[in-house]
């Protein structure tokens, strides 16, 4: 992404140049949550602000975050470095990294943790009941919905902890399934 | 306590900051006397102006007794801004008293503005404090237009933002009409703002975006004039954890809606010790600098002076 549009997104989202990957996913949510209407702010203002305009801003914020996203899943390590905010970890980047060969649940709360997403936060991004969260990370397998349900659950959730959702979703689905017919 | 003056002025430029925000009985007077007198105990020399006109009751804030002269000497008999400073209990604090008599502030001509104005940034002060008192009198806008730092105080309430919003509005709009007076530019700028529906433009933001793509030397000449026009907001009587964020929200409303740039420089939570303070007719942060209230302003003044912002952690 040329670097003028990535400041467009991150002025959207209020964040200056050195905004870390957490930053961007907890502006979004807050700012999603703001524009998403019940606000004193808001509420404030609705004679100022017709919902149309209101509207409009959540779908600047709705994009900026979704081009952010896309940018830095893209961007080459070196220069990723900046986007990213890793607590500081005993062992290289890249070696952890390895350790991630399959998305298990397990795996997926250790992802979340290391962005310092709460699973209050998600659930209300999501609209998912912390309890599936939790079921999901925890691969209670009986207590999770169909598989039909479960993939869209499992993709939502990798998309904000920055992952691929297709690939998170496959993974995950087919643990689920070895698992149920075991 | 006797009148004194404090020493005459000097040709050297105070920093101005205004505290504004339209609704009354959000606490201006009350931050602005705190500041005033955080500043002059870190060694600050400070003036605090007390410009809200009819109202004006600052000096009941800082412990001392009405000023004899106010700013209705100097419209009225033409004495100069300095001589109107008397001194406070505050070592290094001077005040100049608003009260205002026989003028309403309807009838304060143009050229005394500017001239009251052209004093005030000469006064011997490093920093300027003016309380504004509430509304959004065209005097008050502009005051608040020439201040260096310009601050609307503000409590977790419907209305109170809404008057906030509005008085932010109002002085936009009145810096940017001045500003394409300034530059000839006022003609036109009216007849595109009367004819805004045919142009597709909605509001104040759509407007100017419309100048600037129309016309783009006027473009860089808004951009330039509007490059000042940032907002420091201040959180008065919090009273839980989640009205904190009402600061990052209004912050984050301004800047979507009106393009302006917002700092929320802090948040003040609700303290019973200002109630009793102000009864008592003393400068609170000699007496309650440990309460929270005292703390929050300490913590306050330091953003306010080093440009730093509160911290929005979690994301809500």
């Amino acid at each position: 992404m040329p670097q003028e549009d990535l400041k467009k997104y991150f002025d959207i989202l209020e964040l200056g140049p050195s905004a870390t990957l957490r930053d961007v996913y907890n502006a979004y949510v807050r700012l999603k949550n703001l524009f998403s209407g019940d606000s004193i702010v808001l509420e404030a203002l609705a004679e100022e602000f017709p919902e149309k305009r209101r509207k409009k801003v959540l779908r600047q914020v709705e994009d900026a975050y979704a081009k952010l996203q896309a940018a830095l899943k893209n961007e080459p390590p070196k220069t990723s470095s900046m986007m990213t905010d890793e607590p500081p970890a005993e062992k290289p980047p890249s070696e952890k990294a390895v350790e991630f060969t399959s998305f298990s649940g397990p795996v997926l709360r250790e992802i979340r943790e290391r962005l310092g997403i709460r699973l209050d936060d998600l659930s209300k991004l999501l609209k998912l009941r912390v309890e599936l969260l939790k079921n999901i990370e925890a691969e209670k397998f009986d207590a999770l919905p169909e598989a039909t349900y479960l993939k869209g659950q499992v993709k939502s959730l990798a998309g904000c902890l920055f992952l691929n959702p297709d690939r998170v979703a496959a993974d995950y689905l087919k643990r689920f399934r070895e698992k149920k017919q075991k | 306590m006797p009148e004194e003056k404090t020493t005459p002025i000097e040709a050297q430029e105070g920093e101005i900051w205004a505290f504004g925000g339209g609704k009354g009985g959000t606490g201006k007077t009350f931050i602005t006397s705190c500041l005033g007198t955080c500043l002059a105990k870190r060694g600050r020399r400070v003036v605090l102006v007390d410009m809200d006109i009819g109202g004006a009751n600052l000096h009941s804030f800082i412990g001392i007794s009405r000023p004899q002269k106010s700013l209705t000497d100097f419209f009225e008999s033409g004495v100069s801004l300095s001589d109107l400073a008397v001194r406070t209990e505050v070592e290094n604090m001077a005040l100049i008293t608003g009260d205002i008599y026989s003028i309403t502030s309807d009838t304060i001509k143009f050229t005394q503005k500017m001239k009251l104005f052209r004093q005030l940034v000469k006064l011997n002060a490093q920093n300027i404090l003016v309380d504004l008192g509430a509304g959004s009198h065209l005097n008050t806008l502009d005051t608040f237009l020439i201040a260096d730092r310009m601050i609307v105080v503000l409590v977790p309430e419907i209305i109170a933002i809404e008057n906030m919003y509005h008085f932010v509005k109002n002085a936009l709009f009145r810096k940017v009409k001045k500003s394409l007076k300034e530059y000839g530019f006022r003609e036109i700028a009216q007849h595109i703002w009367d004819g805004r529906q045919s142009y597709g433009i909605k509001n104040l933001k759509e407007f100017m975006d419309y100048l600037k793509e129309s016309f783009p030397y006027l473009g860089t000449i808004l951009d330039e004039e509007l490059a000042g026009f940032k907002i420091t907001l201040i959180l008065n009587m919090v009273r839980a954890e989640q009205d904190i964020l009402l600061g990052a929200s209004i912050k984050s409303v301004l800047m979507k809606y009106l393009g302006v740039p917002v700092r929320f420089s802090g948040f003040i939570a609700y303290d019973d010790a200002v109630w009793k303070s102000v009864r008592e007719r003393k400068p609170f942060m000699l007496n309650y600098l440990s309460s929270s209230c005292g703390k929050a302003i300490e913590v306050l003044a330091d953003n306010l002076m080093e440009g730093k912002e509160v911290e929005i952690t979690g994301g809500f």
